[in-house]
């Protein structure tokens, strides 16, 4: 456990080769600090379980595409539905955007690498580890089937007697617990490691939708948390949190849930509004429309977004003051977005745009997700909402936002940053059919879903009746599925493709650059700036360009980069809590052999998963690890 | 910290010069003698009991912006983030806090 790395000491001269233990293979994966190496592992992981999601979307569009199908039971049906919502939000999307944060956020601001390193590899395997044990659910015994939101009572012991929704509750503290760290990490990284020159207000948007996002995980994510915690005490230790024959109330829950869930969907879109801010400009050869006003949007809605929580629960019988203020002030939000609109068409409109596959998605992205905000709008009147509540008018709604906004931005993400993090651009005409299939199947997936809402369609049932005008729109819309999971097997395609071709992609592909990370090699060395650079205007790189410079004027001589060392302890600290997290959901149960009963009534079992926690949180704090050097001649040497 | 920022580190210092022990000093006698004026009430017996509960909260208040202020520095320049962070993370936390039990258990 303990490495060659940590015996070497700071004052200690190095040798040019240094020292410091290298790993190969699957070791150096799993021992990696290297944020661009940890925004790759999350990029396969969140793509992985965005797969898997994937496949249950089909499969519960299979179910629906026709009245009184046999496909699929009920039981399975919630099964499916439950976990297509779990996985896609919090281990599908958030990965992805937390690998485009870790690939690109050091980057642009200048940096050669977050701020706490160890905690990122942290946060990567927390968030791994938990994914798996709430998947584990589908071979255990069944997973969770309460719906993504979990509501209580259906969700407690009463209603869901099975383990499922004991894997959602522990799976999602679990890897929750990678989301608040990563969120804390970048909020430091952000604050005190921007290049010299670089003011806030000289940030990129991604810089700053990722710094604003961050600050939403740091205050959302300990609501769900308390949340889980209760709802696990309720769950397997009989507390009565929830339990109305307690003195419990299972509206709490849905307080608290939404609490959490509301500023969670920003946590999802505001990162996509920094993708887009960044793609428009470069195709459009333009400096973003209205810089100041998108930061102040951003903020705005962050804001907001933690003021309209009980949106979701007009019709809980809140009373009329409370609905009309929570309608009010969700129709708020769409002033700050709507701002963010007409910044990105007006730094279109008489720019040199060229139509490259990220510009593609982001163009794209533009009407997709209005159309969502608008039925946002729509669903913010309280009166309105008591005919759309839990109908199919809402299943588009949040379709609209989170897959034609949220998922059409990170592909734009993913094709605008591919280069800069394989060193290989991918193929152009392959990613146009990729984008073309997916937003035309988006489309007849769930434009027709919001007439099916209006003629009264209700969400989550698992089948329905004959002749009531579902049965062609139903069709439609499944067919739309799969040309969507044709899009994305194009993409993989592509993937595959560009990854047998050699990594010739140059330090600035897009030629059009205008931010830092476009001014170092594709994909760029360990510790990323040879030199820190001077950071002179906002689009730091495009202005010397403008001024005739082919590179940043460094703000440092060249000299000794002091690096991380590469560990394995967040892996076993991830290990251990998935292990203690396994111990304590079987805690209650009776187990056939009764060396299995005393492994995990006694909760040894868990005793021996935070055993190996905390063990490797004490290895970290009783060894100090100086990590080791890059030295100026090694650096000259490339 | 993985980066070498020079100019950043020279800053720090400057923020952090030593000031010596005597603030800490009085600070921390103000926090004891907080603290024991909150135990006397209870300890005592006799004092009301609202007035109790109203005292202790008072003493809680402003241990914890001797706290904050004096030992997590948040009276020095530079600090204003965490500043605008903690204020951003009462505000919200006290409004979802104060509307949810209204809802769930007043109204």
């Amino acid at each position: 456990m303990a490495h060659a790395a940590q015996s070497l000491q700071p004052s200690q001269p190095l040798q040019p080769g240094h020292s410091a233990k290298r790993h190969t293979g699957l070791m150096d994966w799993i021992t990696t600090v290297d944020h661009k190496k940890i925004a790759i592992l999350y990029l396969w992981a969140g793509g992985l379980f965005f797969g898997i999601g994937g496949l249950e979307a089909i499969l519960i569009r299979i179910q629906l595409i026709k009245p009184m199908n046999t496909f699929l039971d009920a039981q399975t049906f919630n099964e499916l539905i439950t976990m297509h919502g779990t996985t896609m939000i919090f281990l599908g999307v958030m990965p992805v955007i937390f690998a485009l944060m870790n690939a690109v956020i050091p980057l642009q601001i200048g940096a050669r690498d977050v701020a706490f390193p160890f905690l990122n590899s942290l946060g990567f395997w927390t968030f791994l580890f938990g994914g798996l044990l709430l998947n584990l659910s589908w071979v255990m015994g069944g997973a969770p089937d309460a719906g993504w939101t979990a509501y209580t009572p259906l969700s407690s012991t009463g209603y869901s007697p099975s383990h499922g929704v004991d894997f959602y509750t522990i799976g999602l503290q679990i890897a929750g617990l990678g989301t608040l760290i990563g969120g804390i990490n970048f909020l430091a990284t952000i604050i005190t490691m921007r290049a010299p020159g670089m003011s806030f207000m000289r940030m990129p948007m991604f810089a700053w939708a990722t710094f604003i996002t961050s600050a939403i995980i740091l205050f959302a994510f300990p609501a769900v948390t308390v949340g889980l915690v209760l709802l696990t005490f309720d769950r397997i230790l009989d507390a009565n949190f929830f339990n109305v024959a307690g003195g419990g109330n299972p509206v709490l829950w849905q307080h608290i849930f939404w609490i959490f869930g509301h500023p969670e969907v920003y946590i999802l879109i505001l990162p996509a509004f920094g993708i887009i801010s960044e793609v428009i400009p470069t195709f459009s050869r333009k400096r973003l429309f209205g810089y100041s006003s998108m930061v102040f949007a951003t903020i705005l809605i962050a804001f907001l977004g933690f003021m309209v929580w009980a949106h979701h629960m007009f019709t809980t019988g809140l009373g009329p003051v409370a609905n009309a203020l929570f309608s009010v002030s969700t129709m708020l939000i769409a002033v700050p977005t709507g701002i963010k609109i007409f910044n990105w068409l007006f730094t279109m409109w008489g720019g040199q745009v060229r139509f490259t596959t990220p510009n593609l998605f982001a163009a794209g992205f533009i009407p997709t997700f209005t159309m969502g905000g608008v039925t946002g709008v729509m669903l913010a009147s309280a009166p309105a909402d008591f005919q759309f509540h839990d109908t199919y008018f809402v299943v588009a709604h949040f379709h609209y936002v989170i897959v034609g906004g949220l998922v059409l931005g990170l592909f734009a993400g993913l094709h605008y940053w591919w280069p800069k993090m394989f060193g290989r651009m991918l193929s152009e005409s392959l990613g146009k059919w990729t984008f073309w299939t997916f937003i035309i199947g988006f489309h007849l997936t769930f434009f027709v879903q919001h007439f099916l809402g209006l003629m009264g369609m209700q969400r989550r049932v698992f089948t329905y009746l004959p002749n009531q005008q579902f049965d062609t729109l139903n069709l439609v819309s499944t067919v739309g599925a799969f040309l969507m999971g044709v899009g994305m097997i194009i993409f993989l395609v592509n993937v595959f493709l560009t990854s047998r071709r050699p990594a010739d992609a140059p330090e600035d592909p897009w030629e059009d650059g205008r931010t830092l990370e476009w001014t170092i090699p594709s994909p760029p060395p360990e510790y990323n700036f040879k030199q820190t650079p001077l950071v002179r205007g906002l689009d730091a790189f495009w202005k010397e360009k403008m001024a005739g410079h082919k590179a940043m004027t460094p703000a440092e001589p060249i000299g000794p980069i002091h690096m991380p060392s590469a560990t394995i302890l967040p892996f076993l600290m991830s290990v251990g809590i998935f292990i203690a997290g396994l111990g304590f959901m079987f805690s209650r149960d009776e187990f056939s052999s009764s060396i299995m009963s005393f492994l995990f009534n006694n909760y040894i079992v868990t005793a021996l998963g935070l055993l190996i926690t905390f063990g490797s949180m004490l290895m970290r704090s009783l060894f100090d690890d100086h990590g080791w050097h890059i030295e100026p001649e090694e650096l000259e040497g490339r | 910290m993985t980066t070498k920022q020079p100019s950043s580190d020279s800053a720090v210092k400057h923020r952090h010069r030593p000031e010596g022990p005597q603030r800490h000093i009085v600070v921390f006698v103000f926090s004891v003698v907080l603290t024991l004026i909150a135990f006397a009430a209870v300890a005592a017996g006799g004092v009301n009991a609202t007035f109790a509960i109203i005292l202790l909260l008072v003493m809680a208040v402003l241990q914890v912006f001797l706290q904050m202020g004096f030992w997590m520095h948040l009276k020095d320049k530079g600090h204003m983030l965490p500043i605008i962070f903690m204020l951003g993370g009462f505000f919200i936390a006290g409004t979802c806090i104060v509307m949810a039990l209204y809802w769930v258990w007043w109204d």
